[in-house]
C-alpha cells in the first residue's frame, strides 16, 4: 500500500469551483493510479476500491462521490486492452480519466442548450437550493428570454441565498422563498428546475433536503418537475424509501429523551449564563436532519443530461448498460 | 450547380410537393409520409455526390424546404398572444409531422448503408473507447461484436478526384433498396398494426372510438374477424375527412364528420356499432372497455396530437379509469418534446364548418377558432400499439432513438 493521501487530494482538488464531486473523485482515483505500485489489474482495482471507501467513509455527503467512484472503477475493469505492458495499460487509464473530466465539464452547456428549449420567454422558475448546472441554465436563458427566479431558501445549509444573490448580480429578476411557502408560492410557477445529488436506476432523484416536497407540491398542482443532471451523476441504487439512502442513519430525526425537570435544573444551577435547558438551536435541527432526500421518479417530469432528455425510466437503461452485463 | 439538368428536375419535384403541401393538397400524414419518400426517391437516384455528406446536406435541405413550405396554424386575437412566441426552432406549426420523420428516417437509412458499405474497405478504426462511450453506450464487449469483415465487398472510393461519380455509382443500388424498404413498410404498417388486434378487443367488449383514422379502422375491422363486440364511435365535429384518394390527391371530396364517416364503414364491416354526439362521451364512458384512439404523431415524451376531442376522450377515461389505447404507424413518431403549444399544435381548420356565412349576423361579432388537433399528455395514454410492437408512453423516446440519428432531430 502507498502512502497516497486520497482523501487530501481529493479535498484539493475540489477547491477549484467547476469540478463538483464526482469528477474530483475520479481525478483523485486517477492520480492514484499515477502514484500506484500495482503490478496487476486485480491489484489496481483493489486499490481503487479501497480509495473509494476512504472517500466514502470522510465524505459527510458521499452518495454522488460514489457515482463518480462506481463509473470509474466499473470502466476500468472493462477497459479493453490489448497491450500485454501493464505500465502503459496505466497511462492509458489515467489519460482516459482525465481526457473525461476535461470533456464532462462541458455538460452543463449541453444540458443548459436541452433545458433551454423548455423555457418560454416570461416563465417564472422555482428552483431548490444551489446548483451549477441550474445557475447555468438560468443564466444562458436569462441571456434569451425573459425570466424570474423563485430559490427557495434551501434550510439547513442555505444555499439557496447564494443562487439569489449570483442570480440577482446578473440582474434576473429573483426571489427568495421559505422551504415552508413552497405550496404558497406555487400557483406562480410555470415550472420547477432542481440540479440533482445523484439520479437512482429507478429514475428518481437524489437531491438537497426539500426536493422530495416540492415534487409533491408540484405534481398537486400539476407543474412540470424537471431535474437536470450529469451523466456521472447516474447512480445504481434502488432506495424504495427516504431510509434505504446511504445517508440515512439512525441519528437522524431521532426523539430526545425528555429529562426529569428536577434534574436537569439541578445541573444546570451552577451555571453563571442562565441559559434555558430546553431550548432548540439551528445547529442541533441540522444535526438531527438530513441533508438530501429521495424525490420518486412518477414526480419528475423530465431528466435532463448530457445524454438526451430522458425520461425518468429512461436513465435505467444507461445504468443497465454499463453495469449489468 | 444550378445549372444542371438533373439538379433542376430535383427541385422541380421538392417544390411540386412544397406547394401541395402549403394548399393541403396532400392530406393525412401516411399519405404526406409516402409523397415525401416518392420525392426523396427521386432526389437519390438523380443527386450527384462523391462522398456521403453531400448526400446527407442535399437530402436535408429538401427535407428542410418540405417542412417549412408547410401551413402554419394561425390563430385569432386571443390565441395570438400565445402563438406569438413560436419562432425558435422547436416550434412546428407544421401540419404533417410525418414529412420530417420520413427524411429523418431515410437519412438513417442511408448512414446506416453507409456504414456497412464502408466498413470491410476501410481499415477499421482502432477501437477508441472512453469513459463518455461508455456512459452512452454501455459495456464494450457488445459493440465489438459489429466488426465483421466481408471480403467480397467492392472497394467503396469516397472523394476519387479521378471518378468523382464512382462513390454515387457504388453506393446508389443499395441506398434505393433501402428507400424501398421504407416504403414498403409504409405500404404494410395497417396490416402490421392491425395483427394483433384480437389480442386487445375482448369478446362482448364496447370499445369508444373518434373520428376517422385509417389505422383505427382497420384494427377494429382486423379484430371483428375474430371477436364480437360493439364500437362508439363519436361523431367528432366538425372534424372533415377527404373520402377519395385516387385521382392523386387532386379531386378530394370532403365529408364533414369523420365520426360518422367511420360509423358507416364499421357497421357496414358488420360491427355493431354506435354513432354518438361528441358531448356525450363522458356520459357513456362508464359503460364503455377501451377507448382506442389514432394519432397525427406522436412525441417523444409519450404524448400525441390527434383529432379535437381526443383529449375530452382520454380526460373521461382518467376519470373511470378506462384504459386508452393509441394506433399508429412507426412514421408518426416524431422527435420533439411537447414544449408550449399544447393549444393544438398552431394548427387551424375553416372556421366556416364551426360558424357558416348562412349566419350572416354572427359571422362578424365572434371569432371563430377550429383547432385540428388536441395534445393528450402521455399520463392520460396507457399504451402505444404500432407495426414495432406495443409500447407504453414512457418508452416512446427509445423508440425514437432507435428510428432516427440524433443529429436530424433538427433538419
Amino acid at each position: 500500500m502507498s502512502d497516497f493521501e486520497i482523501f487530501e487530494t481529493y479535498q484539493r482538488l475540489l477547491k477549484n469551483e467547476e469540478l463538483s464531486t464526482p469528477l474530483a473523485a475520479i481525478l483523485a482515483l486517477t492520480e492514484m493510479i499515477e502514484q500506484s505500485r500495482a503490478g496487476t489489474m486485480f491489484e489496481l482495482v483493489k486499490e481503487l476500491k479501497d480509495g473509494a471507501e476512504e472517500l466514502n467513509l470522510k465524505s459527510p455527503n458521499p452518495i454522488s462521490l460514489n457515482a463518480g467512484c462506481e463509473l470509474f472503477i466499473e470502466f476500468i475493469t472493462l477497459f479493453p486492452h490489448p497491450s500485454a505492458n501493464f505500465s502503459e495499460l496505466k497511462t492509458e487509464l489515467i489519460r482516459q480519466g482525465q481526457q473525461y473530466v476535461v470533456e464532462a465539464l462541458t455538460y452543463r452547456k449541453k444540458i443548459a442548450e436541452l433545458a433551454f428549449d423548455f423555457i418560454k420567454d416570461d416563465s417564472v422558475i422555482l428552483t431548490h437550493s444551489y446548483s451549477r448546472v441550474v445557475m447555468q441554465t438560468l443564466l444562458m436563458a436569462h441571456r434569451r428570454k425573459r425570466i424570474s427566479v423563485f430559490v427557495t431558501e434551501a434550510r439547513p445549509r442555505g444555499l439557496g441565498i447564494k443562487t439569489a444573490e449570483k442570480l440577482r448580480a446578473v440582474g434576473i429578476p429573483c426571489s427568495v422563498v421559505l422551504d415552508s411557502a413552497v405550496a404558497y408560492a406555487i400557483d406562480k410557477v410555470d415550472f420547477v428546475l432542481v440540479g440533482s445529488e445523484a439520479v437512482v436506476e429507478s429514475g428518481g432523484l437524489i437531491n438537497a433536503v426539500g426536493s422530495n416536497q416540492i415534487a409533491i407540491i408540484a405534481k398537486a398542482a400539476n407543474k412540470p418537475f424537471y431535474a437536470l443532471a450529469e451523466s456521472y451523476k447516474f447512480h445504481r441504487l434502488f432506495p424504495l424509501s427516504q431510509y434505504d439512502l446511504p445517508s440515512h442513519n439512525p441519528k437522524l430525526l431521532s426523539f430526545t429523551q425528555p429529562r426529569p425537570p428536577g434534574m436537569s435544573l439541578k445541573t444546570q444551577s451552577n451555571n453563571a449564563s442562565e441559559v434555558n435547558p430546553h431550548q432548540i438551536n439551528q445547529e442541533q435541527i441540522a444535526q438531527n436532519n438530513p441533508d438530501v432526500d429521495y424525490t420518486r421518479p412518477d414526480l419528475i417530469s423530465l431528466v435532463f443530461s448530457d445524454v438526451g432528455s430522458l425520461t425518468p425510466e429512461g436513465v435505467s437503461q444507461y445504468l443497465v448498460g454499463m453495469f449489468a452485463g | 450547380m444550378a445549372s444542371d439538368p438533373q439538379m433542376l428536375a430535383n427541385q422541380r419535384i421538392v417544390e411540386d410537393l412544397a406547394s401541395r403541401l402549403r394548399r393541403r393538397q396532400v392530406v393525412g400524414s401516411r399519405q404526406a409520409a409516402l409523397e415525401t419518400l416518392l420525392v426523396l426517391r427521386q432526389v437519390v437516384s438523380r443527386a450527384r455526390f462523391s462522398n456521403v455528406d453531400q448526400l446527407v446536406d442535399v437530402i436535408r435541405s429538401v427535407g428542410r424546404r418540405l417542412v417549412d413550405a408547410q401551413p402554419k396554424g394561425r390563430a385569432h386575437s386571443f390565441l395570438y398572444e400565445y402563438a406569438d412566441f413560436n419562432h425558435g426552432s422547436f416550434i412546428t406549426g407544421t401540419s404533417e409531422h410525418s414529412v420530417g420523420n420520413t427524411v429523418r428516417k431515410v437519412l438513417h437509412h442511408i448512414r446506416e448503408e453507409y456504414h456497412t458499405a464502408t466498413e470491410g474497405s476501410t481499415p477499421a478504426p482502432a477501437p477508441t473507447f472512453s469513459i463518455a462511450k461508455f456512459v452512452s453506450q454501455g459495456q464494450p464487449r457488445k459493440q465489438q461484436t459489429v466488426q465483421k469483415n466481408d471480403a467480397a465487398k467492392v472497394p467503396l472510393k469516397e472523394n476519387d478526384p479521378d471518378d468523382p461519380d464512382s462513390f454515387a455509382r457504388t453506393l446508389k443500388p443499395v441506398l434505393m433498396e433501402a428507400i424501398q424498404d421504407v416504403f414498403d413498410e409504409l405500404e404494410t404498417v395497417y396490416d402490421n398494426i392491425s395483427k394483433n388486434a384480437k389480442d386487445h378487443i375482448h369478446s362482448d367488449e364496447i370499445i369508444l372510438t373518434l373520428g376517422k383514422s385509417k389505422t383505427v379502422e382497420s384494427f377494429l375491422k382486423a379484430a371483428a374477424h375474430h371477436r364480437n363486440y360493439t364500437v362508439i364511435v363519436a361523431e367528432t365535429a366538425p372534424s372533415f375527412v377527404f373520402s377519395s384518394f385516387h385521382d392523386h390527391g387532386l379531386t378530394r371530396h370532403f365529408t364533414r364528420y369523420g365520426g360518422r364517416e367511420m360509423a358507416k364503414s364499421l357497421s357496414s364491416a358488420g360491427i355493431s356499432t354506435f354513432l354518438v354526439p361528441d358531448s356525450s362521451i363522458y356520459a357513456l364512458m362508464s359503460r364503455v372497455n377501451k377507448v382506442i384512439l389514432g394519432a397525427h404523431a406522436i412525441l417523444a415524451n409519450g404524448g400525441m396530437f390527434a383529432t379535437s376531442g381526443a383529449l375530452l376522450a382520454a380526460t373521461a377515461a382518467r376519470a373511470y379509469s378506462t384504459p386508452v389505447v393509441v394506433c399508429a404507424g412507426q412514421f408518426k413518431l416524431t422527435p420533439l418534446w411537447n414544449l408550449y403549444h399544447e393549444y393544438g399544435a398552431l394548427d387551424f381548420g375553416d372556421p366556416s364548418s364551426v360558424l357558416g356565412f348562412e349566419e350572416g349576423d354572427l359571422v362578424d361579432k365572434v371569432d371563430v377558432v377550429n383547432p385540428y388537433y388536441d395534445y393528450v399528455q402521455p399520463e392520460l395514454l396507457d399504451a402505444f400499439i404500432t407495426n414495432y410492437g406495443d409500447h407504453p408512453p414512457s418508452s416512446i423516446y427509445r423508440l425514437l432513438k432507435e428510428t432516427y440519428d440524433d443529429e436530424d432531430n433538427e433538419l
